[in-house]
This record gives C-alpha cells, structure tokens and sequence, in this order.
C-alpha cells in the first residue's frame, strides 16, 4: 500500500457560523456521522450562564451546508446537555452523547427525540467522572473514555456495564485524563492519552498494544491531544489541539501530515455578508492573515485568535468512508473538510 | 511562631494576596516576613502562576476561545483563587483600576486580557515600561480612540487620560501639555483598525468568532514635527513623552497615593486628591521617594511599602473589594480548584456586589472603600461569603473544623468562638460580636466532637459559627 503524503490532502470546505441557535455553532465539541448524510453536530455552548442555555444543542446539517434541525437543549433535565463533550452512532442511527458535567450518557433517535440515559458520578464500576470520548467497537458495544478515572469503559447499547480498562500513570497502558476514542477496521481502539501528550493503541480487549508520540511541536509531536481517527486503511488523524493542528499518523504511528487549517467563508457565512454588505467591505480591505512575529515559543492560540483560517480549538476529528476528514474546531465554530485526492 | 507573627503575616496576604489558609501562613511565618515579601515580590521565581491552565481550556470551552466576558471574568478570578503567585495577580488587579479598560465599549473582552496578562509581565517593573506598554496596548488604544488620532486630526482623549489618570493627576498641566502629549502619540494605533471598528459597532462576531488585535504604528500618520511639553522642546514620540511625565514630581506622588490607598488603607477617591491631602502624607512621601531613587521601579516602591512600619500598623483599614472578598472566600473555604461547572457564579457574584471586571464604570476605574458597600451589595457580600461555608466537607472549612477540634474533643462556646475568629485570619472582632458569638453557640451548650460518638454534629455548628463570621462587619475588612 502506497504511502499517504501531504500533498494528497486537500482543504475541501468550511461548515460553520457562530450562532446562539438554528443554523450555525456554538462551540462544537465533536460531530458524529449519520446515516444518510446527516452530521449531528455537538455544541457545547460556554459560558453556563442561564441565558446561554439554549445554545447548547445538537445541530443537524449535512456536509453541503444544509441546514436540518437541532436538538436538546442546556440544562439537568432528561435530554439536556450541560457539559456534552462526545458523540457516536450506532448501528440503529441513534445519537449517543457523554456529558462530563452531568456524569451520563444520553441517547436520542435519529431525529432528536430522547430516549434513555444512566451513569451516576463515581469511581465504582459502571460509575462515571467526566466522561468523554465515544465509540462504538465491532460488536457495538459503546466505550466510554471515563476522563478523571483514567479508564475506558465498555458497555451495551442500553447502558449495561461490561468492562473496563485503564488507570491514571504515565507508563505504557496508563492514561492521564484521557479524551478522544476510535476504532479501526480490526477492532483495536486507539485513545488520545490527553495530559500525556500521546496516543495509545490498546486491542479489543484494552490490552496495550503501542504508543504514539511525545510532548512537543515537532513533526509526531503532541501537545494535549483531544480527538482521534482511523481511516480505512489505518492512518490514524489526531486533533492536536494544543498545537493548534492536526497531524496524520501511518498505521504503524510514524508523521505523515500536518495541517494548520485553510478555512475560507462557509455558505452560512457568505450568506451572512450579503446581508451586511459594509462589514465584508471592510473585511475585504483588511489583512486577515497578519504578521505577529511570534517568538518560537509563544503560545499558538494567539496566532490562532488572530489568522481566521488556522484551526483554533481542533478538538474533534471524524474520517468519513470517503476518506474526507472534518476537524471541528471549537473556538472558531466550525467545521473544516479535508479530502484526500488520489495521485 | 507567635499570634502577633500570624497576624501579621495574615495581613500582609491580604494586601499582597488574596488572603491565605492557616497552612499557608504557617508556611510563611516559618519562613519569616521579610523574606516572604521577598518571595511575593519575585512572583516570576515561581515556576507556574497556574498548574492546570489546560484543564480550564479543556472544560471551559469559551475559556479557551475567550470571547464572552464572563468567561474572560471567570478565567481571571479562578486564576486569582489558584495561583501560586499572589502578588503578580494582585498588581494586576491594581493596575486594572488604574488603567481602567472596559468591555462595554470594546466588545472584546479577550483583549482586556490581554492587557491584564500585560500587567503580570510589567506590573512590578518599571513604571516607564509599564507606561509605554499600556500606550502600545490594543485594548486601551480602542478604549481611549486613539486609533482615531492622526497627523492632520490629533483626538486627544488618551493624551489627556494619560496626564490625568495615568501620570501626574489634574492641575499639574496645561491644556497645551494635553494637545502635545497627544500629537505625539498619533499613529498609535491597531491594525485593520478600521476592520475591527466596525465590528465592535455591531458586536460581530461572524463568521467565526473574534479576531485578536495587534498594536501597529504607522510612521506616516505620525506628527514628527517639533513639540513643547512639559518645559520640554523636541520632536517627540511617545517614548520622550512618557520619559519626561515619569521625571515629574507629580506622577511620583499620583502613583504613591493610589499605592497607598490599594496597598495600605483607604484614602478619598481620586478626583479629590487635587484639593485633599493624604491621610499620611509621610506615608506617601516615604514611597514618593522610593519612586525617584529607584528609578520609577515599582518591585522597589513596593519593597519598601510591605516593610514600612505603616503598612503593619494599618491592618483592617481597608473595606475588601468584591474580588478581595470573593477570592479571599473562596480561598479560605477551599472551593473552586479544579475546574467546574459552577466556577461562571464567581463571576456574577462580583458583580453583583458593584465589581464587574474587566467592565469598570468608568475610565476612572472603580470607587472604592466604603463606596462598595450599600445594602444591596451588603447583603449579597454576606449571601456569598456564607454560602461559601456552608459544606463541611469543602477542605479549607473541613480544615478549620479539624483544627478546632484538634484543640480539644469537648470545647466551652468562648473557646470555640476565639479558635474560630483566629482561623479565619485572624480577624479582629469588637466584644459585643464575640459575645453575639458566643451566646449563639452556648444556645447549644458546649461543642462536644465525642458526644454519642459522632463528630457530625459538632462539626456543623461550627460550620454555622463560620457562617455567623463571614457576616460580621470585621470579616468585610482587609
């Protein structure tokens, strides 16, 4: 198999406009692929004053920018969200979503209407402490990645308790607050070991299997990773979140990519200047692409919150099965679609 | 280690800190006054102002990108309850009511922190540099227009702020002086300015959110030519102006009184100090002449403040702010260190109580003193600080109960009340508070940690005596 190289990724299209509600994002914190085309994307919504609870939603929209609906709501309720930090499907089409400040997991048809939580806060078995990433394995069975326990848990579609594996360390199999979850095409699950600045494979049953990754900014290098994904053949895509990029891993973990982001305007944001015709005025006639002559050390969120196109907050990565990636960027409230092109 | 020594040391960490837990007295009384104001005044010999910076972006999603101000007010006051640099987050504090910046008119609270993190760099350093950065600064440019000030139209709002309220004080320039100080500082100014003024006018944040500011000086907007200021003939830039407003008398005794009046006990508001006197005028002396022999170095000014016998005699001469009271709370109850969902209250509560920050009411910064208190902000002040007490299981008042207990598993209500009054400063309370005190917890007779082999019962009225405390008019006192 043909190696993949930077070259053979290209920027495809933005979805994405910040918006307290319909047709737009707030904060999104991950998006889950659907059936028939349909993303289902999770908006987080800070800050968790009263007024912003109805921020936090899920948005429905399709890769073309077309805008279908939204779901659920902020708030402690059944089918609300206070801090929902993951999405998965199965294989029925239903939404699973963790929520790291209510300590469950909320399922919801594939239209938005709710069906069913469990998990109560706790170390115990079965119990959660932030739960984070999700992913469904081969037997569709759900795994959880219990952020401050350290852990990855494995349950049934209905919430039955399983498994689980993982402790806090620094050593090889030990998770440090641990975040993003996927699964290949053989089974095994790859989890982004947050506060260790890696990526660890582990086999279907939790047993470790390799580790990716250091602490750093060069090529391979990892600064907080919060999301990861697995394509057909076994590349792996980790959202890099606090350098600011994603990077492209082979299967075996060597560096393959990295992407800083190339965003241009979305439909929605388009269709918003057309309104406000003075204000894209004024954006055409600026420089959105600034020299700040940095230091090499500076902190890369600052180039970030001042070039719109680089990725600010990448903290989510999905590969779809045409091998188009989509990096959700949460402080830029969007989504950027990469696709690969074939030589 | 004697009580005058915790005491002491108490009060220098509410006027260099937030406040500090008796363990971190402890801590610094063993290690001696002197040398903890030494330790205070090095903040950059701590590694890390914050452990878990990262933690807050990870569960704060807007703490990352920073765009509401509440999120930019919650960072702020998370890292003022866990920083392991007091005094750096405190000068900060103070320079923020000096250079007072607002979000109401920038729309962009981002970038008043940036300026805050500007004070953490320069904010015990030299008062020129510290001058020159705050003139270079995008957040204070947009709020004092100077973006707007060019060669052939000078606006002269931040030259006149810079005399007024940043320098030298009303009635030590002319008009003229206003008119030159601004001329030097045209083309001072921010990039895309024009970009980012029309989406502060409509509070745009689209498509995508916010875009920083960055500082931009434009050699062709600037007014070159020759300049009197001050007795002073050139052609100054702002770098010249700023050198000559720091050899001014009046700029060393404009920044020893707001020194003396954050640092050490209230004085009149500002704008009265035209025609009021210091309350200590020998006070304000001694660090107006700390200001020129040490080359306008404030990590000197303040040396010599922290270790003037005035400083130590002026315990609970100060009303606490609401971010003195709010963190100070917080810190001693043990609450909000690990990021939370509930850490957003933090920020509404100083506001409710008259202290929005990064939003002062004016470019004048905040009144302070007694003008915090009304009944309203009064009320809320107790609300909160009570609140904050009211779980024995929060470590700072667990800690307090078990050193209570630790002084004797069945105590009189006199001793209870002494220990807890003690461990919650120490405060200083009048007789009849202690006895309003004491009569509350003998209504119960005496605090039995034993009695029937549960210690529960003992603890929550001490928890209820902790929340009598932070009531008093002694606990609103710095």
């Amino acid at each position: 198999m043909a190696t993949l190289t930077q070259e053979q990724y290209r920027y495809s299209h933005t979805i994405g406009f910040y918006a307290q509600n319909g047709r737009g994002f707030n904060n999104p914190v991950d998006v889950a692929l659907g059936r028939d085309g349909v993303l289902y994307v999770l908006n987080r919504a800070g800050s968790d004053v009263e007024l912003r609870m109805p921020y936090k939603r899920v948005t429905m929209c399709t890769l073309d920018e077309d805008y279908l609906g939204e779901f659920s709501s902020g708030g402690t309720e059944e089918g609300q969200l206070m801090w929902p930090a993951a999405v998965a499907i199965d294989a029925e089409g239903n939404v699973y979503i963790s929520d790291e400040a209510l300590h469950r997991i909320s399922i919801f048809d594939a239209r938005g209407r709710f069906l069913a939580k469990w998990g109560v806060k706790g170390s115990a078995a079965g119990a959660f402490d932030r739960p984070a990433g999700l992913a469904f394995d081969q037997d569709q069975h759900l795994l959880v990645v219990d952020g401050l326990n350290n852990r990855v848990q494995r349950y049934t579609p209905d919430g039955r308790f399983l498994g689980q594996w993982g402790k806090g360390g620094c050593g090889l199999g030990e998770l440090n607050l641990p975040w993003g979850i996927a699964v290949d095409r053989a089974g095994d699950v790859y989890v982004a070991d947050w506060r260790n600045d890696r990526i660890q494979k582990f086999d279907a049953q939790g047993r470790f299997l390799a580790s990716y990754g250091t602490s750093g900014r060069g090529d391979g290098e990892f600064s907080r990773p919060s999301g990861v994904a697995v394509d057909a053949e076994g590349n792996i895509y980790v959202a890099d979140w606090g350098n600011e990029r994603v990077q492209v891993l082979s299967p075996d973990g060597g560096f393959l990519a990295k992407f800083r982001g190339e965003s241009g305007l979305s439909k929605w944001g388009e269709s918003y200047f057309i309104a406000n015709q003075d204000e894209l005025q004024e954006r055409q006639k600026a420089n959105l692409e600034p020299e700040l002559n940095l230091s090499p050390t500076a902190d890369l969120r600052e180039e970030s919150a001042s070039v719109e196109k680089f990725f600010w907050g990448p903290i989510a990565v999905k590969v779809d099965d045409q091998g188009r990636l989509y990096v959700v960027e949460s402080c830029r409230h969007r989504i950027q679609v990469y696709r690969k092109v074939t030589r | 280690m004697s009580e005058h020594d915790t005491a002491l040391m108490a009060h220098l960490l509410r006027r260099a800190g937030f406040g500090a837990t008796r363990a971190e007295l402890e801590r610094y009384v063993a290690q001696g006054y002197e040398a903890t104001v030494e330790e205070l005044l090095h903040p950059e010999q701590t590694p890390a102002a914050l452990e878990d910076e990262d933690l807050i972006r990870r569960y704060h999603v807007d703490e990352n990108s920073l765009m509401l101000v509440e999120s930019c007010q919650t960072y702020w006051l998370y890292r003022m309850i866990n920083t392991r640099r007091p005094l750096e987050e405190k000068m900060a504090l103070f320079w923020h009511g000096v250079f007072a910046t607002g979000y109401t008119k920038l729309n962009q609270p981002k970038q008043i922190l940036h300026q805050i993190a500007m004070f953490r760099r320069c904010g015990l350093g030299s008062f020129p540099t510290l001058l020159l950065e705050v003139s270079k600064d995008p957040a204070m440019i947009f709020w004092l227009d100077n973006k707007d000030s060019h060669k052939d139209a000078v606006n002269e709002n931040y030259g006149r702020e810079l005399l007024e309220l940043f320098s030298m004080g009303v009635g030590n320039y002319t008009e003229r002086d206003v008119r030159q100080c601004s001329r030097a500082f045209t083309g001072w100014t921010i990039r895309n300015a024009s970009l980012h003024t029309a989406r502060v006018a409509r509070d745009s944040v689209w498509p995508y959110g916010r875009l920083d500011w960055q500082f931009e000086y434009r050699d062709d907007d600037h007014d070159a030519a020759e300049k009197t200021f001050l007795g002073h003939t050139g052609a100054f830039n702002g770098e010249e102006i700023i050198d000559i407003i720091c050899r001014q008398p009046a700029t060393a005794r404009f920044i020893a009184r707001h020194l003396y009046n954050f640092f050490v006990a209230d004085e009149p508001q500002v704008p009265a100090w035209q025609s009021v006197p210091p309350c200590d005028p020998e006070a304000v002396r001694t660090l107006m002449d700390a200001f020129v022999k040490h080359a306008y170095d404030i990590r000197a000014v303040m040396r010599v403040l922290f270790n003037a016998d005035f400083f130590k005699r002026a315990r609970f001469s100060k009303v606490k702010s609401p971010t003195d009271l709010v963190v100070g709370t917080v810190r001693l109850a043990g609450g909000h260190r690990f990021p939370d969902v509930e850490d957003v209250a933090l920020a509404l509560e100083t506001g409710y109580m008259g202290q929005q920050l990064l939003d002062p009411p004016s470019v004048e910064g905040w009144h302070t003193g007694s003008e915090w208190i009304n009944s309203a902000t009064l009320m809320s002040r107790v609300n909160f600080a009570s609140r904050q007490f009211a779980d024995v299981n929060k470590p700072g008042v667990r800690a307090i109960i078990d050193r209570v207990r630790a002084l004797g598993t069945r105590q009189s209500p006199g001793s209870v009340v002494d220990a807890c009054v003690d461990l919650m400063g120490p405060l200083t309370v009048d007789a009849r508070t202690r006895q309003q005190l004491v009569d509350h917890v003998a209504a119960a007779g005496d605090v039995d940690f034993e009695a029937n082999g549960d210690s529960t019962s003992a603890a929550e009225r001490i928890r209820e005596l902790l929340q009598l405390i932070v009531a008093t008019r002694e606990y609103q006192l710095a």
